[in-house]
Parts: C-alpha cells; sequence; structure tokens
C-alpha cells in the first residue's frame, strides 16, 4: 500500500514542481515586460510537450510498470463490471473446480499419507502372523515373538501391546472417564521416539515372567491428565484405580502422542504388559499381542519381509495341529501408516480423487473456452488498439492481467469452497474413516491448484491476444475480423473442447449413475427386521463392577423393566448388537451332531423379536417363560439351518436338537429358527447365527464375560428422537453413572451408516456429476451463443435468400448436436474404461450397465440440446433487415 | 534588439551526454531548482544553449536517483515553492570524471580538426 501512496504523493510532486518551472518563466517573461498573454504562450512553446515529459520522467523512477499494472487491474475490473454474466460464470466454474479437487486432495493426504505422530514414522511397521491368505491374520502369543526378538536383524527394537480388555474407566477426582487402556512392552515409547512430558515413565528392562519394575504402574494421556485430574503435577506417584484396580502414576504423554494411532473409544493410558504363565503357550488362552517395530536405517520393507518368512518357518513347525500350522506360516510386514488404511477405502478415495481432477479438468477446459470466445470477439478492439499505437507487449499485458483478475477471484473462492466442502466430507464420513478433520486445507495442494488454474488462464487469455496482436490491422478494423479463416479454425478448436468437456462430464455422470443405483439397491435389500421407530442406546458398561455378581440379574433385568414402564416405549430389548451395528461380535467355534460349526453367537432378550419385527420360520422365540432354572434354549437363523439341520430342506429338523451347553450340564437345545436377516452389512448375504436368551447366561457360563461388555438396548418408541433419549439417558445414569457416556443412533440411521464407503462415495459424485452436468451445459451455451451472435450477420442474410427459420434453428441444433455426438461416444469410451476403479463399490449393478450407460448419455444428450436450443431459436429470430445494418 | 524567434534559431541543440555535466556543472554554483538550472546554463552560454524542459527534469529525477545530487521543497525569493537541487560528493565525482572525459575529446576532436 505504501508503495501506492508514495508513488501518488511523487507524482503530484512533479506535476508540482514543473506547475512552478511554468510560473517562474511566466513571471520573468512579465518582468521582462511581455504581457501575461504573451508570456504564457511562449513558455508553454519553449517547454513542449510537458505531458510527455512527466511520462519520461516518471520512468526514470521505474515505477511506470506498476502504473501500468494497475491500470490493467483497473481495466480488468471495469470489464467485470461491464459483463458481469462472463466473469460470474468464469470465476464460479474455476473455484467450483479448485474446490472440489483441493477438498478431495486434503481428505486422501490425511488418510493415506497420515501424519503418524511420532519420529521418523516411515520405518515403524506392523508384525502379524497371517495363514494362506491374508485376511486370516491373527495377533501373536509372546513366545512366536520373543522368537522374532531373537533371531531377527532387520529390526532396531519389536514392542507389542494388548488392549486392556472390556471397557476401561478410570477413577477421576470428580467422576469415572471411559478410556482407552493399553498394556505395552515397556520399549514400546523407546522405539516411537516418545518421551514423557513429566515423570520417569517404563522403566527399561526385557519383558519377564513374574512382577517386573513396572508393574503396578500406568502413564496417562495428557488428555486423561487434563480430564480426570485437571492438570494437577502432584498427580505423579499418586495411585489411580482403573475398574477399580490401583496402579501407581510414573508418567504423563505430551499432547498429542496417542499409540495407537487410531482410536475411537476415548482418551488413552497405559500399564506395562506383566508376561504370565499363559503367555508361555500358544493356546486360545494365551494373550495374543499386537507387535510394532522398528526398521534398522537403510533397511527395506521387502528384506524384512523375506527375513521375517523364513524365521516364521521355524516358529510355525512348533505349533502341533496341522491346521494351526497353517495359520501361521507366514508373518505379513506392513508400515504402519498402511495397516490404518483398508484396501477398500483407499481404493474409494483414489477414486473420488481421480474423479475430483476430472471436475477440475472440466472446469479448466471450460474456462478456457469461454475466455477464448471473449477474446476472439475482442480481436478488432485489440486491432484498434495497434492502430492507435500500443505495442504488442502491452496490448499482451492487458490481456494476461484480466486473465489473472478473474483467476485469482476463481482462487479465493475456490479456498473458501474447498473449507466448506472439506466441513461437508467430515459430517457424512466421519464414522467410516476415522480422519482427523481438524486440521485445514493443505497449503501446498491449494497452493499447487491455484497456480495451475492461474496458469491455465492466463495461457488461455495470453494466446488469443498473441494471434490477435499478430495479425495484421487494417483487415480486422475493415472486416470486424469475424469471417476470417482463423475465427473458423478456432471455432473447430473450442468445438473439440466442448466435446472433450461432454466426455468427462459423462465418465463422472455414469459412475455417478453406477453408485446411486448401487445405494438404490442397498435400500431395497429385504434386511429380514424392521427398521422404524427403533432407538438404539450402545451401552457404556462399566465391566468391572460386575466381574463376581450376576449383570445380567444386577443391572440388565432392572433396567429393562425400568426402560419398559418409561413414559413413550412400546418396548424395551437388548441384543449384544444389533443388526448391522458393527459394535460387538462373538464368534462360537462348536461340534453338533458330528459337525464343525462356527456361527456368531447372540445373547438377546426376549422383546427383541417384537421390537425388529423379526419372523419365525420355524418353533418359537425365547419368551418371559425361559429364566435361569428353566430348560436351555437357543434360536438358529436359515445360514445356521441350510448348513447343519439334519434335513437340508426342513428347517423344523433342527427344533430340539442340542446345539451348546450354556454352562455345565446345562445344554441348549434350538426351539426355534428365525427368518433370514442381514448381519453385518447389507450387501452380504447372511452368516450363521445362534441366538441364545440373555437370562440363561449366568457368572459361570462361558459365555458370561462378553455381556459385561457389550449390550445395545434397543426401545420401539412412537416418541421423537429428542424427546426419548434424554429420557433414556437419565434412566441408564440412575442405574449407573457410567452408563450415561452411552451412545444413542436409531435403527434408521445405522442402516443407513452401514452403507459406508458407498454412500460417501454417491454423495460425493452426486455433487461431482451434478457439477460436471452444470460445467457442460454452462460451456455449450456460452460457445453456441458466442457463435450465433458472431453470425448474425450470415443468418440475416441466409434468410434475405430466403432460407425459412427452421432451416437456421437445424443449422445450430445440428453443430451442438455433432459436437455433443462426439463427446458422448469418447465419454462412453471413458466410462467403460474406468468402470474398473468403481467395480468394488458396487452392488446388484454391473460397472458396464446398459441402462446406468444410456441414462447418463440421453441426459448428457438432452441437457445439452436444451442449452443449444437457446442460442439456436435466437439465431432463428433473426431480424434480417437489422442483422444486415447492424455492421 | 534580436527578435524572440531569431535568438531561438540560434540556440544549438547540446550534445549527446552533455547534459548531466552541464546540469552537475550548474549546481556547483549553488543550490538551484529545475528553471533556474536551465536559465544559468542558458545565460552563461549567451543565449546558445537551450535545455528542453522534456529532458532536463527526467535527468534531475535520474541523477536523484544516482545519489549524484539531493533535493528539497524551498521558497524562492519570489515566495515562490519549489525543488531545489544540490550537488552531493558523489556527484562531484561523477562531475569530475566527467570534466576530464570531456577534455580529453575536446582536446582530441581540435587536434584532429587544426591538423
Amino acid at each position: 500500500m505504501s508503495l501506492w501512496r508514495g508513488f501518488g504523493a511523487r507524482k503530484s510532486e512533479l506535476d508540482e514542481e514543473i506547475e512552478a518551472h511554468r510560473r517562474m518563466a511566466i513571471a520573468d517573461r512579465v518582468a521582462r515586460g511581455e504581457s501575461s498573454e504573451e508570456a504564457r504562450a511562449a513558455t508553454e512553446r519553449e517547454m513542449g510537450n510537458m505531458p510527455l515529459a512527466k511520462d519520461v520522467t516518471r520512468e526514470s523512477w521505474g515505477w511506470v510498470r506498476l502504473e501500468r499494472l494497475a491500470q490493467d487491474v483497473r481495466y480488468a475490473l471495469r470489464q467485470m463490471r461491464r459483463s458481469p454474466g462472463f466473469a460470474t460464470t468464469v470465476i464460479g466454474t474455476l473455484a467450483l473446480g479448485i474446490g472440489a479437487a483441493a477438498a478431495m486432495f486434503t481428505v486422501v493426504d490425511h488418510v493415506l499419507l497420515r501424519q503418524l505422530p511420532y519420529k521418523d514414522a516411515s520405518r515403524l511397521v506392523i508384525l502379524q502372523e497371517t495363514g494362506p491368505t491374508a485376511n486370516d491374520y491373527s495377533n501373536t502369543p509372546w513366545i512366536d515373538l520373543a522368537q522374532w526378538r531373537a533371531e531377527n536383524r532387520s529390526f532396531e527394537d519389536i514392542a507389542f501391546s494388548t488392549g486392556m480388555g472390556g471397557r476401561t474407566y478410570l477413577e477421576g477426582n470428580t467422576a469415572a472417564l471411559q478410556v482407552d487402556g493399553q498394556e505395552v512392552s515397556p520399549n514400546l515409547f523407546a522405539m516411537l521416539g516418545a518421551k514423557t512430558q513429566l515423570g520417569r515413565g517404563f522403566v527399561a528392562e526385557q519383558p519377564s515372567f513374574g512382577a517386573g519394575k513396572n508393574a503396578g504402574t500406568i502413564v496417562l494421556s495428557n488428555a486423561v491428565w487434563h480430564a480426570a485430574f485437571g492438570g494437577d503435577k502432584s498427580i505423579l506417584g499418586r495411585a489411580v484405580r482403573i475398574n477399580d484396580v490401583p496402579y501407581t502414576v510414573v508418567g504423563i504423554m505430551p499432547a498429542g502422542f496417542r499409540y495407537p494411532a487410531v482410536n475411537t473409544v476415548g482418551p488413552q493410558v497405559w500399564t506395562s504388559i506383566q508376561l504370565g504363565p499363559k503367555d508361555n503357550g500358544r493356546g486360545y488362552d494365551s494373550d495374543h499381542y499386537e507387535v510394532i517395530a522398528r526398521l534398522r536405517r537403510g533397511v527395506k520393507l521387502a528384506t524384512a519381509s523375506a527375513e521375517m518368512a523364513t524365521i516364521q518357518q521355524r516358529v510355525a513347525t512348533q505349533y502341533k495341529d496341522a491346521e494351526e500350522r497353517a495359520d501361521h506360516s507366514k508373518v505379513s510386514v506392513e508400515g504402519y501408516g498402511d495397516s490404518l488404511v483398508t484396501a477398500d477405502e483407499k481404493k474409494a478415495l483414489l477414486a473420488l480423487l481421480a474423479a475430483s481432477g476430472v471436475l477440475w479438468l472440466i472446469a479448466s477446459v471450460n474456462a478456457t473456452n469461454l475466455l477464448l470466445a471473449r477474446s476472439m470477439a475482442r480481436q478488432r478492439e485489440i486491432a484498434m488498439r495497434g492502430a492507435l499505437g500500443a505495442s504488442r507487449g502491452r496490448v499482451m499485458q492487458q490481456m494476461i492481467v484480466e486473465g489473472l483478475v478473474l483467476s485469482g477471484c476463481a482462487a479465493l473462492l475456490g479456498t473458501g469452497l474447498a473449507l466448506g466442502a472439506i466441513r461437508l466430507t467430515a459430517a457424512i464420513a466421519p464414522i467410516h474413516l476415522n480422519v482427523d478433520f481438524s486440521t485445514h486445507v493443505d497449503l501446498t495442494i491449494l497452493a499447487a491448484l491455484c497456480g495451475l488454474t492461474l496458469l491455465s488462464a492466463v495461457l488461455s487469455s495470453a494466446w488469443p491476444a498473441l494471434i490477435a496482436v499478430r495479425a495484421p490491422i487494417e483487415p480486422a478494423l475493415k472486416q470486424g475480423g469475424q469471417q476470417t479463416g482463423s475465427g473458423r479454425k478456432h471455432n473447430r478448436l473450442r468445438s473439440g473442447l466442448v466435446a472433450v468437456e461432454v466426455a468427462m462430464s459423462l465418465t463422472l455422470l455414469v459412475a455417478c449413475g453406477l453408485l446411486l443405483r448401487t445405494i438404490y439397491t442397498l435400500r431395497h435389500v429385504p434386511l429380514g427386521f424392521r427398521t422404524d421407530h427403533i432407538i438404539v442406546a450402545n451401552l457404556s458398561i462399566p465391566s468391572y463392577r460386575y466381574v463376581n455378581k450376576s449383570v445380567t440379574a444386577s443391572l440388565y433385568q432392572p433396567l429393562l423393566e425400568r426402560a419398559q414402564h418409561l413414559h413413550g416405549v412400546q418396548s424395551a430389548g437388548l441384543m449384544t448388537e444389533v443388526p448391522l451395528g458393527q459394535t460387538f461380535n462373538i464368534m462360537l467355534d462348536l461340534r453338533m451332531n458330528g459337525n464343525n460349526i462356527s456361527a456368531a453367537l447372540k445373547p438377546v432378550s426376549p422383546d427383541i423379536q417384537q421390537i425388529f419385527g423379526m419372523k419365525m420360520l420355524a418353533g418359537r422365540f425365547f419368551s418371559h417363560d425361559d429364566s435361569p432354572t428353566s430348560a436351555g434354549v437357543a434360536v438358529v437363523n436359515p445360514a445356521f439351518a441350510r448348513l447343519y439341520a439334519p434335513n437340508k430342506h426342513d428347517p423344523n429338523s433342527l427344533l430340539g436338537l442340542k446345539v451348546w451347553n450354556l454352562r455345565k450340564d446345562m445344554p441348549a437345545k434350538i426351539v426355534g429358527v428365525l427368518d433370514d436377516e442381514r448381519q453385518k452389512s447389507v450387501a452380504e448375504p447372511s452368516q450363521p447365527e445362534v441366538e441364545i436368551c440373555l437370562c440363561q447366561i449366568t457368572p459361570d457360563s462361558g459365555i458370561y464375560q462378553p455381556t459385561t461388555i457389550a449390550m445395545d438396548l434397543a426401545v420401539r418408541t412412537q416418541l421423537s428422537t429428542t424427546e426419548m433419549i434424554p429420557e433414556l439417558r437419565d434412566l441408564l445414569r440412575q442405574a449407573s453413572p457410567e452408563l450415561a457416556n452411552s451412545t444413542f443412533s436409531t435403527m434408521d440411521q445405522i442402516v443407513e451408516d452401514s452403507f459406508g464407503s458407498q454412500r460417501l462415495a454417491a454423495h460425493l459424485l452426486e455433487v461431482f456429476g451434478g457439477a460436471a452436468l452444470l460445467l457442460c451445459v454452462a460451456g455449450l451455451y456460452g460457445l453456441l451463443a458466442y457463435v450465433v451472435t458472431q453470425r448474425t450477420r450470415e443468418m440475416g442474410l441466409r434468410i434475405a435468400l430466403g432460407a425459412q427459420r427452421g432451416n437456421l434453428l437445424w443449422l445450430v441444433m445440428r453443430q451442438a448436436g455433432s459436437m455433443l455426438l462426439a463427446g458422448v461416444v469418447v465419454g462412453l469410451g471413458l466410462a467403460l474404461a474406468s468402470g474398473k476403479l468403481l467395480r468394488g463399490f458396487l452392488y446388484g449393478v454391473k460397472a458396464h450397465d446398459g441402462w446406468t450407460l444410456a441414462g447418463a448419455a440421453l441426459l448428457l444428450f438432452l441437457s445439452g440440446m436444451l442449452a443449444a436450443y437457446l442460442p439456436a431459436r435466437r439465431a432463428a429470430l433473426v431480424n434480417p433487415m437489422e442483422a444486415l445494418r447492424s455492421e | 534588439m534580436k527578435s524572440e524567434r531569431e535568438v531561438y534559431r540560434n540556440r544549438v541543440e547540446l550534445l549527446q551526454g552533455t547534459l548531466d555535466m552541464l546540469v552537475l556543472q550548474a549546481l556547483q554554483w549553488g543550490p538551484q531548482h529545475g528553471y533556474g538550472i536551465s536559465q544559468a546554463l542558458r545565460s552563461r552560454s549567451g543565449e546558445v544553449l537551450q535545455v528542453e524542459t522534456g529532458s532536463l527534469y527526467p535527468a534531475l529525477h535520474r541523477m536523484e536517483r544516482q545519489k549524484w545530487i539531493a533535493a528539497e521543497w524551498r521558497q524562492t525569493e519570489q515566495k515562490q515553492r519549489a525543488r531545489f537541487y544540490r550537488i552531493t560528493a558523489e556527484g562531484r565525482r561523477q562531475l569530475a570524471h566527467d570534466r576530464s572525459k570531456w577534455d580529453t575529446m575536446v582536446a582530441a576532436i581540435a587536434s584532429i580538426l587544426e591538423a
């Protein structure tokens, strides 16, 4: 700013200086006896061309370039005000492209290239034992990983950890806080390169059996320290209670440190792993650990992977059972960052990234086309300026400045859009992606996109200017430069650009169409249960309170009793996980009738059937007559019946069969078969499932412990969620204070959330596809409107010579049609080729689905023709007299 | 009395590159404003040298940027506010340099013409 003020002041100073010169000259002449008239005239003659002198003087300041730039910016702004429609279109178009692409790049950057809060995180890897396929990986028992630690040469260090199991509560100063409790090996923090902010942390020691130096100590995360103890430093060395067990605080980690890096449970605390007798074996009852290691500097992932493969061969031979040996035959070594994103999510994000890139391209092409069209229309103006003495460089500079001003506005607006878009993505994506969206748009990405956009805008405004200033001035002035050969050539170029735009838009539209059909199909899959008017609370159970007493009798039964009598509640039930809940999963391996059976196990209360409106194929569901003392009962699903029923076609043949022992001498017999219901996702057919009656589970049941960890309360009610949820929360708080932390949802929402990546992709593609269609139509309209204006005289002449108005309409429509057709043909090819990217997200529709392809093509073609009709009609309505006169 | 027109015709264009030297020389006689400089050069040259205003001001502003001269606003005796220039130490060095070059050239040209 000061530069401009300085410039302005100096300019008026120069004016004053020269004015003083003139006055003194006149005064001298008057003193010599001339009349003031004569003196003035003579002085002016003597001083010559003063404005020129001032210009030359100012040039010597070296500021003239800036001054001209300011002039050009002012001129560009004036141009924008004069044709607001054009400016709005260009700016809007480019902003849309920049905004969408920047937002997507940011999301992808966060998810895929996630910055981990550890020193040199790229050398951290996760080690997992896997079976024949990479998908059945399992955590690792101590004696296997001890062998890894002893024999490897690839890693600086290997650390391990395990969750505390169940829900973990820390007693703070005022209330119990649900935390993510992790047991870790003492070397973990050092390996991650993390230091405590306060306290000594864990003492370095080799993991050993029996009480180690770190037994009974705990390290708190900064978040827990603040939330539970208000950041009180005196907590160091004092005892805190986790699930009623006391631990001595030996350290506080700095803010922002977390391990594991992704956690959805709550703020974290870490205790030290104490190896016990169970760690001497490899069985189901021994602890299995998550293993993280740091590669030695310079060791490649593949090298480490190869070494681990040979070590694991020796480890695997120690598994006696052949099947188990196969299940632990390999080791996967995966970068820690990579392990946090599933392949599915990666694909979804990359596909969306590609889509946003395409949108940006469409936007740029569109803006280029508009700028080209306008520059062509201004050839006459440029020629005129040339004739008046403007140098080529000067005209070029002005055109470039115009391009810069337009795209600069677009870049600003685009940044705003990107910020908004990220908020929007954060709102629809959080459950699925676990992304921390708190940080803002990535500046490098934004700068790169804005830079590219500026460049393209500058090129597309400078290039026609270059052609125009090279062209001889005279013919352009004479004819308006409209019917010349170069004009036709550029029309062809612009038609080509429109076709490219159409092709790219079609690709996006097809992708969007396919995902919408996927969502539609998913929504119409029969779920096997009702979803309306059900509120679900995922209970946050203080498990430790129920170690030695029946949670069913002391918590669940009274809770159900009270919930059922709550105003507005029609019925209330409990089950470990509602269908599609994706919260908790108990797998049961058992033998029945000589079959090895693998099935999901769900303890439920009798009212669940009524709440979800589940139908029975055979027998009965649980009733209130089933009790801890009555005969054990179980209900199975059709998938179970299909696999294991003695008569595969008659579910009734299962009734009365003993399926499993609820506890010693308490067999559960199958009393009913439920109709099919979706369990994990709408797209997956159901898996074998066994349901047992919650009230029959007692602390001596093998299945007791999981029921103290996970339980969903489902309530059927006619009241709205806003009325019902606070009442339910109150009820839960009365039962136990920790339960107030429970999360609430509706069954409709849970189903919607289960669509996961498809829903996210569909929503974003709706936006991208819609935007692409809009841009494409705008581009086509803009070009044709311009062409028609340019050819007004020709149209008038044709009419004067007897052409029918219908013919003229046809003439323009035909031009539009050929552009659209070319674009659609290329676009269909592109859509087919890009279909592969989408295949993983589709359900009930093929990537080359004819209806979707045809539908999208037709939509695009018709919208295009509609956009073309307006300028075509204008062409047809040209008044020959006016058209001929106007030139 | 010679007519104005005649005087004007008898003036000669300044030789290329000599304006700076003359302006610096004029400022050696004391601080002066633009008009004063042109008047001084004119009278000292016996009304022969006329500095174009269109050349004088660009030259003054350029030399000011080169720090050969410095400027400040002051009142003239006739109470006219004007921009007075004065020569700096740097300017004096430049003048000496220009002057020796000039002398060499004049001597060289003279020896050619008189040969």
